[in-house]
């Protein structure tokens, strides 16, 4: 049974391959199997030894277990018989089946050769009988077709003999369409015989046609046409090889033509509403709005036309649909021409109301035409327009309020009147300080108008409006300070190239004037610009277009800065002139006598009148433009502080006097112990706006530059007892200008004391002729006054 | 004052005071010579030396002058020699001194007088050394011309060699004589400055417009000056373009009367006024930085003009200033009372 029992197994195996192993390794002889090395109790390993599993089973178990296992066995094996004879049985089977059903084919196919050879007899003999038929009727067919080609070329001779009657029929009936038809039918035939058999039926056809041509010509220039009708026209012209394309420039030259007229109008009303502009009173309010309306009634008619070329314009495009870029060119030249007019007239002065009212017309009318042509991008380019108008027009309002500031400032000056002189000055101030509050404040308003307003147009360029008012104040401000320094002949640092004809103007500038400027800057730095700032922040806030980086455009704390240190500036200013003039004065008075050789003083000399002249003059500019200190104090009354003050000069004097030579020496260390010991004196503090800071300022300096005048000379005894005279009349006069009496005395007496200590002999004017000669001058000058004052 | 500056003060001068000057030709000390101003008393010129650890003024010699000295200049080439233009009453000189030998015996020796200018006819201004060096000329100013000297001072003799007079319209008040070029000097007067050529004796050019109290050319660069003005303040000036200044500094609160490049630091600039004070400023001249000015935009990183310190410890208007050539930080300031200040500061720390 080995070999035997080995071999169904490996049939069987291979058949239902349920372990691949096991067959492919028995039949190798197994090497590489690693079943080899399993236990050799495995019944089903193919290097099953059954020796050695007899040996193990014997050597495993017992004869029970012997027993039971050889039953276990016996039935396995009657299993695996019983298997493998069913499997057996099976194949057969199918054998069985499979030779049965050969068997059938081969008898169906024998019967089958027989009907194949029948049919193919059959189908020769239908073609050759079908060959014979053809060949019979060939004649008689060919026959018919000519006959029938005959007759087709004949009902087209007759087409074209009766075109002519066709066409004026058509024309009649307007269907202008068929005509062209039925004429471009027969066209390639009059192409062809034209010249010779259809001679006459070509002209008379022509000529209808030559109708048709002339009046759909007519119905396209027409424009009470309907405008699909002209269209078709245009089709159908272009269908007979019409040159349209002529037709379409005449017909848009008409157009440009209209629209000229149109813009002429424009312009026309235009100018004669500037015309009116000019002429009228800018106080004469009723016919500058009448200029307005004037400047609304030509849009009457001008919304009619605009209506009517858009209009217009929708049938062309209809008509010529190859014609819009030549539309959208005519129609965008339109409104940059009428863009420019606007951006002329923004060069003038004009209110926000006007530029709203008209960019608000043209916005209609772009609207209306944007609904025709599209592709024209009218909204984006009329926002290009509205952005540059607007811009331009917030920066010319700005240069005209830099105008009427400087005129403000300069209009007032020339006063050939003395007595308006008085307030011309103040008047400047009060003019220009109005000026720029209000036109600052009246430019915002104008600018909020722009803002306000809802058009669609304006609401795009919201943040930059904002933007550009912010950048115009802050330029309007640094521009006004430029324009300030300029004024009063200082411009030239800034730009050297025009120094030679500022040089000059210095000297011209006046004074008045840089003390306005001074207030002016006061005024600008802690009124208006704290003013326009909360407008601003009230409706002008945001922008932003410029990007966070830069922050908003207007700083406000620069502007302040700028014209807080301008102030300074003009205030140091016009005390420089006023002092430089003075001091011009005080050379003069000290450079031109001898000193040396000075004769008695016989009377206060006139320099101090000159002198007191011009403080005058600088006490009426000040007394105009600056506030009162807020600390008056008590005025000494004339008589007694002049005797008074006289009196105990006097006495140091005849102590002075009193010293020999041989104590100057000790004098002068004594007064420099007393210096050291007196409070320092503060001459050289900071000017404020008072109308007593300016004037003490200029007066302090008017002395200390005296007491450096007179230690440039050396005098004799009358020399010095003239300065002595001089200084005590002035004494009074200038404590009249300033309520710092400290300071004045104790720069008058340095003055003095620089004389005494340039004077070879320094003997005071005794105290009785000093009063004496200073009354008789108070009484003659008092009279002058009278006597001036009566004349 | 700040702690930067820190003042010495001479009070050895009893009498008010004008002038002072540098003696440059001292190589071995930092001396200052001044001069006093006294109408009535004898007048003297001390000689005072900063001691070498440039903690105390000493006086080093202190001599008799017999009148009041309006204008000192202290000669380039020898440390002995100086100038002075005096007057007395109505009548006014001009001289060139000699330092006897020192000894420390007598306390107050004879200047040895070696040279009179004797050919004016006018109010004497002041007398000019050539400031960079030796020169045997000497220019002397009146207020109404301009005389040029031959001196030999060894013989004690002085020659005219030109004379040109400015005129009646004009009133000379002061001048400066190009250290770049000897031939070249410049003359203030009522309202220009004249800039006369030596070798023709004719104006070559002048600036209008400027009411000067002193002038002082750059050390270091050619065709640049300063001047002080009443009212202007301090200006700086191209010679090559006199239309108007190159630069404006405020000056004083009252007149500026003196001005004076540092001799090795020309953008610092000293001034004296008459508001007793003295103001040192840091002023670059424009050639260095014209490249800067074409572009205004990046101003910020141009270096400002500015005022670095004001020194304010005066009783008096200070006339007199003086850098120390050999010690460039030290400068010398007198003021109306006699007050000589050597104020020395932190120089180098603004420099660097």
């Amino acid at each position: 049974m080995d070999e035997k029992a080995k071999r169904t197994r490996e049939l069987l195996a291979s058949f239902y391959s349920t372990d691949h192993s096991a067959g492919g390794g028995a039949g190798v002889g197994s090497a590489a199997s690693p079943r080899k090395m399993a236990s050799p109790d495995s019944i089903n390993s193919p290097s099953f030894d059954p020796d050695v599993y007899m040996s193990l089973l014997v050597q495993k178990l017992n004869l029970e277990g012997l027993l039971q296992k050889h039953v276990e066995m016996a039935a396995e094996i009657k299993n695996l018989d019983t298997d493998l004879q069913m499997l057996v049985y099976e194949n057969y089977n199918k054998f069985i089946n499979a030779t049965d059903t050969i068997k059938r084919m081969k008898n169906n196919i024998v019967g089958m050769e027989a009907n194949m050879e029948q049919l193919l007899a059959k189908i020769t003999s239908v073609q050759s009988k079908s060959d014979l038929v053809n060949t019979s009727l060939f004649e008689k067919r060919e026959h018919i077709e000519k006959l029938h080609r005959t007759r087709n070329l004949l009902r087209k001779v007759q087409f074209i003999y009766d075109l002519p009657t066709r066409l004026a029929k058509c024309i009649k009936a307007e269907a202008y369409a068929d005509a062209v038809r039925f004429f471009i039918g027969s066209k390639p035939i009059f192409e062809a015989y034209g010249d010779s058999s259809f001679q006459d039926c070509k002209r008379a056809s022509e000529e209808a046609i030559d109708l048709v041509i002339k009046n759909l010509e007519a119905k396209i220039y027409s424009d009470s046409e309907p405008i699909e009708a002209r269209a078709e026209a245009v089709v159908l012209l272009k269908q007979l090889n019409f040159p349209v394309d002529s037709l379409k420039t005449k017909l848009l030259e008409k157009l440009e033509d209209y629209l000229m007229t149109l813009q002429d109008e424009h312009k026309e009303t235009g100018a004669s509403a500037l015309d009116t502009l000019e002429t009228s009173e800018p106080s004469d309010i009723g016919k500058l709005s009448d200029t307005i309306l004037s400047l609304k009634t030509p849009t009457g008619t001008h919304m009619v036309s605009v209506g009517e070329i858009s209009k217009i314009i929708r049938a062309y495009l209809i008509i010529f649909p190859d014609s819009e870029r030549r539309l959208i060119e005519l129609i965008q030249e339109l409104f940059t021409k009428r863009y420019g007019i606007i951006e002329r007239r923004v060069k003038e002065r004009m209110t926000s109301a006007d530029i709203l009212k008209m960019i608000r017309v043209i916005w209609e009318d772009v609207t209306l035409m944007d609904e025709v042509l599209a592709e024209a991008a009218l909204p984006a380019f009329s926002l290009e327009a509205a952005r540059s108008i607007i811009r331009q027009f917030i920066s010319t309002s700005f240069s005209h309020l830099l105008l009427e500031v400087s005129e403000a400032l300069t209009k007032s000056q020339p006063m050939p009147k003395k007595g308006s002189e008085e307030s011309s000055l103040q008047n400047a101030l009060e003019g220009s300080k109005k000026v720029v509050i209000q036109g600052s404040l009246d430019l915002l308003l104008e600018f909020r108008q722009l803002l306000d307003d809802n058009l669609e147009l304006l609401a795009k360029l919201r943040d930059l409006i904002v933007d550009w008012v912010q950048e115009g104040f802050q330029g309007f401000f640094q521009k006004l300070d430029e324009r300030f320094l300029a004024l009063c002949g200082k411009g030239y640092i800034a730009n050297p190239d025009s120094s030679v004809i500022d040089a000059i103007q210095v000297d011209k500038v006046q004074t008045g004037l840089v003390l306005v400027l001074a207030q002016l800057s006061v005024f600008i730095e802690q009124i208006a610009i704290p003013r326009i700032m909360e407008e601003i922040a009230a409706s002008f806030s945001g922008g932003g277009a410029r990007g966070y980086e830069h922050g908003p455009a207007f700083v406000p704390g620069e502007i302040c800065r700028i014209f807080r240190s301008a102030g300074e500036r003009f205030l140091l200013l016009y005390i420089n002139m006023k002092t430089q003039k003075i001091s011009i004065l005080l050379k003069k008075r000290f450079t031109t006598p001898n000193w040396i050789k000075h004769k008695e003083p016989r009377e206060v000399h006139m320099f101090v009148d000159l002198l007191l002249q011009e403080l005058e003059a600088v006490g009426i500019e000040v007394r105009q433009i600056l506030p009162q200190g807020l600390v008056r104090r008590h005025r000494h009354s004339d008589s007694t502080g002049s005797t008074n003050s006289s009196r105990s000069n006097a006495t140091r004097e005849d102590k002075l006097t009193r010293t020999n030579t041989q104590r100057v020496r000790s004098q002068f260390l004594e007064s420099h112990l007393a210096k050291l010991f007196e409070q320092k004196m503060e001459i050289f503090t900071k000017v404020q706006y008072t109308q007593e800071s300016v004037i003490s300022t200029i007066i302090k300096f008017c002395l200390k530059s005296l007491q450096e005048f007179v230690r440039l000379q050396t005098f004799n005894r009358s020399g010095f007892q003239q300065i002595q005279l001089d200084i005590e009349f002035l004494k009074n006069p200038l404590k009249e200008f300033v309520d710092d009496d400290a300071a004045i005395d104790f720069l008058l007496k340095e003055v003095i004391g620089a004389a005494h200590e340039r004077c070879l002999d320094p003997i005071p004017l005794e105290a009785p002729i000093l009063d004496k000669l200073i009354s008789t001058k108070i009484s003659k000058s008092r009279e002058e006054s009278q006597s001036s004052s009566l004349a | 004052m700040r702690g930067a500056s820190t003042g010495i003060v001479y009070g050895g001068l009893k009498y008010q005071a004008r002038c002072i000057a540098d003696v440059k030709a001292d190589t071995d000390h930092t001396s200052f010579l001044a001069g006093t101003l006294s109408l009535k008393e004898e007048n003297e010129v001390h000689l005072i030396r900063l001691s070498p650890p440039g903690s105390e003024l000493v006086c080093e010699g202190l001599f008799y002058h017999p009148n009041e000295i309006w204008d000192l200049k202290s000669c380039p080439f020898n440390p002995r020699i100086f100038s002075t233009v005096y007057t007395s009453g109505e009548t006014y000189g001009a001289s060139v001194w000699q330092i006897p030998e020192l000894n420390s015996q007598s306390n107050a020796p004879q200047l040895e007088h070696l040279i009179s200018l004797n050919e004016h006819s006018f109010k004497i201004k002041c007398v000019l050394w050539w400031p960079s060096g030796k020169h045997d000329k000497l220019i002397s100013i009146d207020e109404g011309n301009l005389f040029l000297w031959s001196i030999d001072t060894s013989n004690k003799m002085a020659k005219v060699i030109s004379q040109e007079s400015v005129g009646m319209l004009h009133n000379l008040s002061g001048g400066a004589w190009d250290p770049h070029d000897r031939n070249a000097v410049a003359g203030i007067c009522d309202s220009s400055l004249e800039f006369w050529d030596l070798r023709t004796m004719k104006k070559t050019s002048s600036i209008e417009q400027a009411h000067a109290r002193d002038v002082d050319y750059n050390p270091k660069k050619q065709h640049l000056l300063v001047t002080a003005e009443d009212v202007s303040g301090i200006r700086l000036w191209d010679l090559r373009r006199p239309k108007c200044p190159v630069k404006e500094l405020p000056g004083h609160a009252h007149w500026t009367w003196a001005v004076r490049h540092n001799p090795e630091y020309d953008e610092l600039i000293l001034s004296a006024g008459t508001d007793s004070t003295v103001n040192l400023w840091l002023a670059h001249p424009p050639g260095a930085n014209d490249s800067m000015s074409e572009s205004p935009v990046d101003s910020p990183k141009r270096p400002k003009d500015s005022l670095l310190n004001s020194y304010t410890d005066y009783e008096d208007s200070v006339y007199g200033l003086a850098w120390s050539t050999r010690e460039p930080s030290v400068f010398a300031s007198l003021s109306y009372d006699g007050r000589v200040g050597n104020l020395f500061n932190n120089l180098m720390m603004i420099l660097s």
